[in-house]
C-alpha cells in the first residue's frame, strides 16, 4: 500500500487523553525512584566527585598541574569549554528555531533539550572560570566601577564570551522556565492537601508557577512572549558560539585565523548538541516509558540533522582545506598538513571519521530508524567532537611560527579528572532534573495531540464563515 | 456564607470546538468582563474572543533599541572616555569590535525585561489569591477541560440568566464561584513586620557572609594556598646560591645599553680638555635639563643656581654657579664635576645619563647667561 | 467531501505583452552590450560578469529553494513550487551570458596576465586552480550539473500536473538530498571563480557562503514579486492568502540576518586580525569614494529590509511586500556591483566608483532575461502545480 504522503505524521503516536498525558510526564514526580535510578546518579555523582577532587587539586597546587605550558597555553578547560557550549546549541536551535519553523515534532524533546542546554552552560561556564587561575579575581569579568580604575577590555573576544554565555544562559533559563509556568500550575491543581509532603508541594508548585490560571487572556500575551523568545533566542544562539570561534579566529595563529569558523563553529555545535540529546532521549524515553511520546519519528527527523549538520561541518573542513592551500601561505598550509600528518594525525581522523564518514550512515533509512545503532552514530559524533576542539587548540599551538618552540601536548590525570567531573556535574543535574519537574511540555504536548485544537474549515467554507462571523 | 461574595460564573466545556462556539456566542451576547480557560493554547481562540494583538512585541523593540544604545554607552565610556588604551592598534573606539558586546546587552534587556513586563505589567502575577484557585473549575481547566467564566462586574451580569445562557451553550458543571473578601482584601504590604524582619536578617546573614568570605576566609587555610607560593625576594638572603644573594651579578664585563666607560675618572685636567658637550642649543634639550636640574641639582645649588636653595643651612652651602670661575670651566669639568662629585658634593653618575648631562650642562649655561645678558642676546 | 470539488486553480494565460516587453528590454540590454563591448570591453566584461552572477542567484537560488521544500517537507510552498521551477530556468541563459566572458578572460582576471603571475609567488602557486582551460573546464562541468539537476528536480514535477503520481514526492526527496551537498560545492566554485578570482591574491573561507546568502535573497525577491503580482491579478488561485505571503517575508527576513551575519563575520575577522593580504580586498572598498558605496552597502542590504520586515503585518501585507522584494533584488545588485566594479577601478587607477550607461545596461539585461524566460517557460504550462498531491494541503496553509 502506497503511504498517503499527504498525512502528516502524528507527533504524538497514539491517541492519549489529556488527563493520560498528565499522568505519564508527571509519574516520575509523583513516585520514589527505583533502583536504576539510584545507581544511576550514584554512577554520576562518583563522577562528579573525581572531577571536584581534581578542581580542588588544581587550586591546592595551581594549574600548573595540568599539562598546558609554552607553547600550548590552551589546553583542556578551553576545549571542554568549547564542546559543552555547543552541546547546550541543540537545546535552543530546537526550542527557538524549530519552533519559528513551525515543527511540530519538536514538542516531545523541547523541554529537555533547553534543560539540557541550561546544564551545558553551567558546565561550560565552570572552565573559564577555573581557567583564569586565579579564580577569587573572576568578578574583574564583570566591568564594573573600582578603586583600581579597571576597566574590562571590550575589545578582546574572551570578554565577549562573558557577555554572551551569560546571556545565553539567562535567556535559555528564563525561556525554560518560562515554559514551565503553565505546567508547574497543572502540577499545583492536581495535588491534594492531604499529607504534608502533598502541601509542601503544591506550596512549591504553587510558588513556582506564579499563580497561572490559563486564562486565555494570558495564553495570548504568553504566546506572543514565546514568538520574541524564540526570535531572540535564535540570533543569539548563533552569536554564542560566533563569539566562542572568534577566541580563535580574531588570533593571527594559522589554522585559527580563517573566516568560515563563525557558521562552522554554529554547525558543528548543533551537531554535537544533536547528538548529545539524541544520546540522553534515547534512555529517558525507555526508562520514563514515554515512546509514544518521543516517537522513532522524532528520533529519525533528529537524525537528519545531524546528518545535515554534519555535512556542513565537513564542507567546512574541506574549504579550510582549499584554501590553505590556495592562499600560498607557507604558515597556513603548514598548520593544515600538520593537522591531518603531523604528531596529531591520530586525533584528526578521529574527527574527521566520527563527523563527517560515520554520519554518513544515516543516508540510509532503516539505520536511521535504528535506535542501537543511532545511540551509537551519537556517541562518536560528540567523541569526534570534542576532537574537533582539541585538534584545532593544540595541533596549532603546538606547532606555530617558531620551529624551536615547538612541543607535544599531553594532558595530565588532573585535566582528564575535569573532563571526567565535568561529565558527572552534567548528567547529575540532568538527572535531578528530570525527578523534580516535568522532562516533557505538557501544555505542549496537549496542544498537538489529535483532536486537540478545533477542526478547521475547509477551504471554499472558509470565506463564508469569516464573513458571517 | 455572609462575607462571601460572588466573583463570576464558570462553565465546562469538552472539546475545542465547542469552547470556540461558546467564546464566540458570549461575545455576541455582549458580555466583556468574561474569560476562556483552556490548559494549552487553542487556535483561534484569539480570534474568537476578539482579542487584541499582544502588545509585546513592541516592548520589546524598544526594550532592544534601549539595551543596545546602553550597552555601546557603557563601552564608549570605558574605552574611549575613561581610560583609553591602544589595544592592538585600533582605534579608541573601534566599532566593529563593540558589536559583539551591544548585540548581547540588547538580547539581554529586551528578552529579560519583556518577560518581567509581561508577568508584572500583563499578568499582574505572582496572584496565587485569585478566586479561582483552589476551585474544582480550575481543577479541571488545568487538566483536560475547557471554561468559560462570565465575572459578576460585567454590567450586564444577572446570575440566573448567566447560568441559564451558560446551559443552553451546552456547557455543564455550571457553578458560581464565591470568594472571601477579607481574604482578598488581606493585602500584603512591603511594610508588614514579619517581611521587614526576614528582609533585615537575610541582608544581616549577607552582609556577614560577604565579610566573612572576603576578608577571613581567603586567608584561611586551605584558601590562601595559592597565595603562598615558593619564591625568593630580590634582597631576601638565600642557600641556593653561593655567594648567598638571591639576585644574580650581571656577568663579567656586561656593558648595559648605551654605557660609555669614563675614562677621566682621576684627571679633571683630561676632561676639561677632551670633553665637548654634544647636545646643542635646542628647546628639548634645555626642557629636558632644566626638569633634571630642579630634580637632582636644585635642592641644593637652588632653582637659579645661587647657592641658597631648599636645604640652606643643613649642608654647607655650595659656590654660586654664577661666579666667573665656575663660568669659564669648561662643559668638561662641569661633566666631571657631575660624574665624580666635589667636595662635599656626592657623585650623580647613577641618577643621570650622559646625555642627560649634557643637558643639564647646557641648562646651567643657560642660567649663567641670564645674569650675564649681552646686548646681542635681546635679538 | 464536498469542498473537494472546488476549483483551486484555472489556468489563465499570461498577458501577451509580457514577451513583448521582456524581448524589447532583453533587445535593447544586448544592443547596448555589443556597444559597450566595443567601446571599452574591460568594463562591459565586468558588467557582464555582474549579470551572470545575478542570474546565477536567481537560477541557482531557486533551484535550492525547490530542494529545500522537497527536504524539509513544507506545505505553504507547495502552490508556488511551479513558479520556482518557472523562474530556475533563467539558468539556461547562463552560458549564453558568460559565453563573451569567456572571450574577454583577459580582460578580466590578471591572473591570466604572466606578468602578475611571476610577479606574485602567492598568485603563482595557484596556478594549479587559477588556470585557462581548469576555468573553462569546471565552468562547463557547472553548467552541465545545474540542467542535469533542473531537470531532475523539475522534470517530474511537470508531467505530475498530469498524472498526479504521488510517488514523485518520495524521488523528488532523494534528489534533493542528493543535490544540496552538491549545489553547496556548486556555489562555492562559481563564487570563487567569478568573484574572489577577481583579485587573485585574496581569500577568504566563508565567501561561498556569502555569496549562497545573497542568492537565495535574490531568489526569494523575484519568487515573491512575480507570485504577489501574478496572484493580485489572478492568475493564480484566489484562495492565496497573506498566510501564505508570511512565509516570503519571514525567510526574507530570515536570510537578511544570515546575510548580515555572514557579512559581518567576514569583515570582522580581517579587520581585527589586520593581515595586509586580506586586509587588501577591503581596503580596496574603504577609499576614496568606495567608503560611502560600502557604508550604504550596510544599509541598503541590511538595516532597511531589516527595519521594513521586522513587523509582522510588513510580512506578510502583499503591497508592502512587493515593495521589499523589490528592494532586496535592488540590493543584490548593489551588493555585486560592491564585490565587482572595485576591481575594475583599481585598474583603470581611477579608484573611485563610476556608474554611467555602461552599468545601466545590466539591470536592463537581467530584468530582459528574466522575463524572457519567464514568458518563455511559463507559456502554456501550469502556473500552480496542480498535480501534486500536497497541493490542497498547501493551499490550506494557516499560520
Amino acid at each position: 500500500m502506497a503511504t498517503d504522503i499527504t498525512h502528516e505524521v502524528s507527533v504524538i503516536e497514539g491517541k492519549p487523553t489529556l488527563k493520560e498525558i498528565d499522568a505519564t510526564i508527571i509519574k516520575p514526580m509523583d513516585e520514589m525512584p527505583n533502583i536504576k535510578f539510584f545507581i544511576a546518579i550514584g554512577f554520576t555523582t562518583t563522577l562528579l566527585l573525581i572531577g571536584v577532587f581534581s578542581l580542588g587539586m588544581a587550586f591546592y597546587r595551581g594549574v600548573g598541574l595540568w599539562g598546558v605550558n609554552n607553547p600550548v597555553g590552551w589546553g583542556f578547560a578551553i576545549i571542554n569549554f568549547v564542546f559543552w557550549v555547543g552541546i547546550g546549541h541543540a537545546g535552543t536551535l530546537i526550542s527557538a528555531i524549530l519552533f519559528l519553523f513551525r515543527q511540530k515534532w519538536r514538542t516531545g524533546i523541547a523541554r529537555f533539550a533547553e534543560g539540557m542546554t541550561i546544564f551545558a552552560v553551567m558546565t561550560a561556564g565552570l572552565f573559564p572560570l577555573i581557567h583564569v587561575g586565579r579564580p577569587w579575581l573572576d568578578g574583574y569579568l564583570m566591568p564594573h566601577p573600582n578603586q583600581h580604575n579597571l576597566w574590562v577590555n571590550f575589545t578582546s573576544p574572551l570578554l565577549w564570551d562573558v557577555f554572551a554565555v551569560s546571556t545565553y544562559f539567562t535567556v535559555s533559563f528564563v525561556f525554560w522556565y518560562m515554559g514551565l509556568v503553565p505546567d508547574f500550575a497543572t502540577m499545583r491543581d492536581r495535588l491534594k492537601n492531604s499529607t504534608v509532603v502533598s502541601k509542601v508541594k503544591k506550596t512549591i508548585y504553587s510558588v513556582l508557577s506564579l499563580g497561572w490560571r490559563f486564562s486565555n487572556r494570558h495564553w495570548s500575551h504568553y504566546e506572543m512572549m514565546y514568538l520574541v523568545l524564540a526570535g531572540f533566542a535564535t540570533p543569539l544562539v548563533l552569536s554564542v558560539h560566533t563569539i566562542v570561534s572568534f577566541d580563535f579566529a580574531v588570533s593571527i595563529v594559522p589554522g585559527w585565523h580563517t573566516t568560515i569558523f563563525p557558521p562552522y563553529f554554529v554547525a558543528g555545535a548543533v551537531f554535537s548538541g544533536f547528538a548529545m540529546v539524541q544520546n540522553a532521549l534515547i534512555i529517558i524515553r525507555k526508562v520514563f516509558n514515554m515512546e509514544h511520546i518521543v516517537t522513532l519519528d522524532t528520533l529519525e527527523k533528529m537524525n537528519k540533522v545531524i546528518i545535515v549538520t554534519g555535512m556542513m561541518v565537513g564542507y567546512a573542513y574541506g574549504m579550510e582545506f582549499f584554501i590553505a592551500w590556495y592562499s600560498g601561505h607557507e604558515v597556513e598550509s603548514f598548520a593544515f598538513l600538520n593537522r591531518a600528518f603531523g604528531p596529531y594525525t591520530w586525533a584528526y581522523w578521529i574527527m574527521v571519521s566520527c563527523n563527517v564518514i560515520f554520519p554518513q550512515f544515516f543516508w540510509i533509512k532503516k539505520l536511521r530508524r535504528n535506535i542501537p545503532f543511532m545511540f551509537v552514530i551519537a556517541i562518536l559524533v560528540n567523541v569526534g567532537m570534542w576532537f574537533e576542539r582539541f585538534v584545532i587548540t593544540v595541533t596549532s599551538l603546538s606547532r606555530d611560527y617558531l620551529p624551536s618552540s615547538w612541543a607535544y601536548y599531553v594532558p595530565t590525570i588532573w585535566d582528564i579528572g575535569l573532563l571526567i567531573g565535568s561529565f558527572g556535574f552534567f548528567f547529575t543535574l540532568l538527572l535531578l532534573f528530570t525527578r523534580t519537574m516535568p522532562v516533557i511540555s505538557i501544555a505542549e504536548v496537549k496542544s498537538v495531540v489529535a483532536g486537540s485544537q478545533p477542526t478547521r474549515h475547509k477551504l471554499g467554507h472558509h470565506e463564508e464563515d469569516e464573513h458571517n462571523g | 456564607m455572609d462575607n462571601k461574595i460572588l466573583h463570576s460564573v464558570t462553565a465546562i466545556f469538552h472539546t475545542p470546538d465547542d469552547i470556540i462556539n461558546a467564546a464566540k456566542a458570549v461575545v455576541k451576547e455582549g458580555y466583556k468582563k468574561f474569560d476562556v480557560h483552556t490548559p494549552y493554547p487553542v487556535h483561534g481562540m484569539d480570534q474568537a474572543m476578539k482579542l487584541k494583538r499582544s502588545p509585546l512585541g513592541y516592548f520589546a523593540f524598544v526594550l532592544g533599541v534601549l539595551g543596545a544604545t546602553l550597552g555601546l554607552l557603557l563601552m564608549y565610556w570605558t574605552m574611549t572616555i575613561d581610560y583609553p588604551l591602544n589595544i592592538g592598534g585600533k582605534p579608541t573606539f573601534p566599532l566593529p569590535a563593540f558589536i559583539p558586546v551591544t548585540f548581547e546587552i540588547t538580547v539581554l534587556l529586551a528578552s529579560v525585561a519583556t518577560v518581567v513586563a509581561m508577568i508584572v505589567i500583563f499578568f499582574k502575577f505572582p496572584n496565587n489569591s485569585h478566586p479561582l484557585h483552589d476551585t474544582e473549575y480550575m481543577k479541571r481547566v488545568s487538566s483536560d477541560k475547557y471554561g468559560v467564566t462570565i465575572e459578576a462586574a460585567d454590567p450586564n451580569f444577572d446570575l440566573e440568566k448567566v447560568k441559564a445562557f451558560l446551559a443552553k451553550l451546552g456547557g455543564t458543571n455550571v457553578e458560581p464561584i464565591y470568594f472571601d473578601n477579607d481574604e482578598i482584601n488581606a493585602k500584603r504590604t512591603l511594610l508588614e513586620p514579619k517581611f521587614l524582619t526576614g528582609l533585615a536578617v537575610i541582608s544581616v546573614l549577607v552582609i556577614a557572609i560577604t565579610y566573612f568570605t572576603l576578608n577571613k576566609l581567603m586567608f584561611l587555610e586551605p584558601f590562601n594556598w595559592m597565595m603562598n607560593q615558593q619564591k625568593i625576594t630580590a634582597m631576601e638572603v638565600t642557600t641556593f646560591f653561593d655567594d648567598g644573594f638571591s639576585m644574580r651579578p650581571p656577568i663579567e664585563g656586561t656593558v648595559a645599553r648605551g654605557f660609555k666607560p669614563y675614562p677621566y675618572k682621576d684627571s679633571v685636567d683630561l676632561a676639561s680638555r677632551f670633553l665637548v658637550n654634544p647636545m646643542e642649543f635646542s628647546t628639548e634639550n634645555l626642557e629636558n635639563g632644566k626638569r633634571k636640574y630642579n630634580t637632582f641639582c636644585s635642592p641644593c645649588h637652588d632653582y637659579h643656581g645661587n647657592g641658597v636653595a631648599r636645604l640652606n643651612g643643613q649642608f654647607p652651602n655650595p659656590p654660586s654657579l654664577h661666579t666667573d670661575k665656575v663660568r669659564e670651566w669648561t662643559d668638561g669639568h662641569l661633566y666631571h664635576i657631575i660624574t665624580v662629585g666635589q667636595n662635599t658634593m656626592p657623585s650623580y653618575d647613577k641618577q643621570l645619563t650622559q646625555d642627560e648631562k649634557w643637558q643639564v650642562i647646557l641648562y646651567v649655561r643657560a642660567l649663567q647667561r641670564a645674569l650675564n645678558a649681552q646686548e646681542g642676546d635681546l635679538q | 467531501m464536498s469542498n473537494d470539488n472546488i476549483v483551486l486553480y484555472e489556468r489563465k494565460p499570461l498577458p501577451a505583452k509580457l514577451p513583448l516587453i521582456g524581448w524589447s528590454l532583453l533587445l535593447i540590454g544586448v544592443a547596448l552590450t555589443v556597444l559597450a563591448f566595443s567601446i571599452d570591453n574591460v568594463r562591459a566584461s565586468y558588467n557582464l560578469i555582474i549579470v551572470l552572477m545575478m542570474v546565477f542567484s536567481v537560477g541557482f537560488g531557486s533551484l535550492f529553494l525547490i530542494a529545500l521544500e522537497h527536504i524539509v517537507g513544507a506545505d505553504w510552498s507547495v502552490p508556488f513550487r511551479r513558479l520556482t521551477e518557472i523562474i530556475a530556468a533563467v539558468l539556461f541563459a547562463t552560458p549564453l551570458i558568460a559565453l563573451p566572458l569567456f572571450l574577454n578572460l583577459n580582460e578580466v582576471f590578471s591572473w591570466l596576465n604572466p606578468v602578475v603571475m611571476d610577479s606574485d609567488k602567492y598568485i603563482k602557486n595557484k596556478s594549479p586552480y587559477l588556470n585557462e582551460s581548469f576555468f573553462v573546464i569546471r565552468n562547463i562541468v557547472v553548467f552541465l550539473f545545474m540542467f542535469l539537476f533542473y531537470f531532475l528536480l523539475v522534470g517530474r514535477s511537470l508531467k505530475q500536473d498530469k498524472t498526479g503520481k504521488a510517488d514523485t514526492k518520495k524521488w523528488s526527496t532523494k534528489i534533493s538530498a542528493i543535490f544540496l551537498p552538491i549545489f553547496a560545492i556548486l556555489i562555492t566554485v562559481v563564487a570563487m571563480d567569478w568573484l574572489m578570482s577577481l583579485e587573485p591574491k585574496w581569500f577568504s573561507t566563508i565567501f561561498g557562503v556569502y555569496y549562497f546568502a545573497g542568492s537565495v535573497l535574490a531568489a526569494l525577491a523575484v519568487l515573491t514579486f512575480i507570485a504577489i503580482t501574478l496572484a493580485e491579478n489572478g492568475y493564480l488561485s484566489k484562495y492565496l492568502t497573506e498566510d501564505h505571503y508570511y512565509n516570503f517575508g519571514a525567510l526574507m527576513f530570515a536570510f537578511t540576518n544570515f546575510w548580515a551575519y555572514i557579512a559581518f563575520s567576514q569583515f570582522m575577522l580581517i579587520w581585527y586580525a589586520n593581515i595586509p593580504d586580506e586586509t587588501m580586498w577591503y581596503m580596496q572598498r574603504g577609499g576614496e569614494g568606495w567608503m560611502t558605496v560600502s557604508l550604504g552597502l550596510i544599509f541598503i542590504r541590511f538595516l532597511f529590509p531589516y527595519l521594513a520586515l521586522v513587523t509582522r503585518p510588513s510580512k506578510s501585507n502583499p503591497f508592502r511586500l512587493k515593495i521589499i522584494a523589490v528592494w532586496v533584488f535592488i540590493a543584490h545588485y548593489y551588493d555585486l556591483y560592491w564585490v565587482i566594479m572595485p576591481e575594475y577601478t583599481k585598474k583603470t587607477e581611477l579608484h573611485a566608483p563610476v556608474y554611467s550607461w555602461f552599468e545601466f545596461t545590466v539591470p536592463i539585461l537581467v530584468l530582459g532575461v528574466l522575463i524572457v524566460v519567464f514568458s518563455l517557460v511559463a507559456g502554456k504550462k501550469n502556473l500552480m502545480p496542480i498535480g501534486d498531491p500536497k497541493f490542497r494541503k498547501g493551499m490550506e496553509f494557516h499560520l
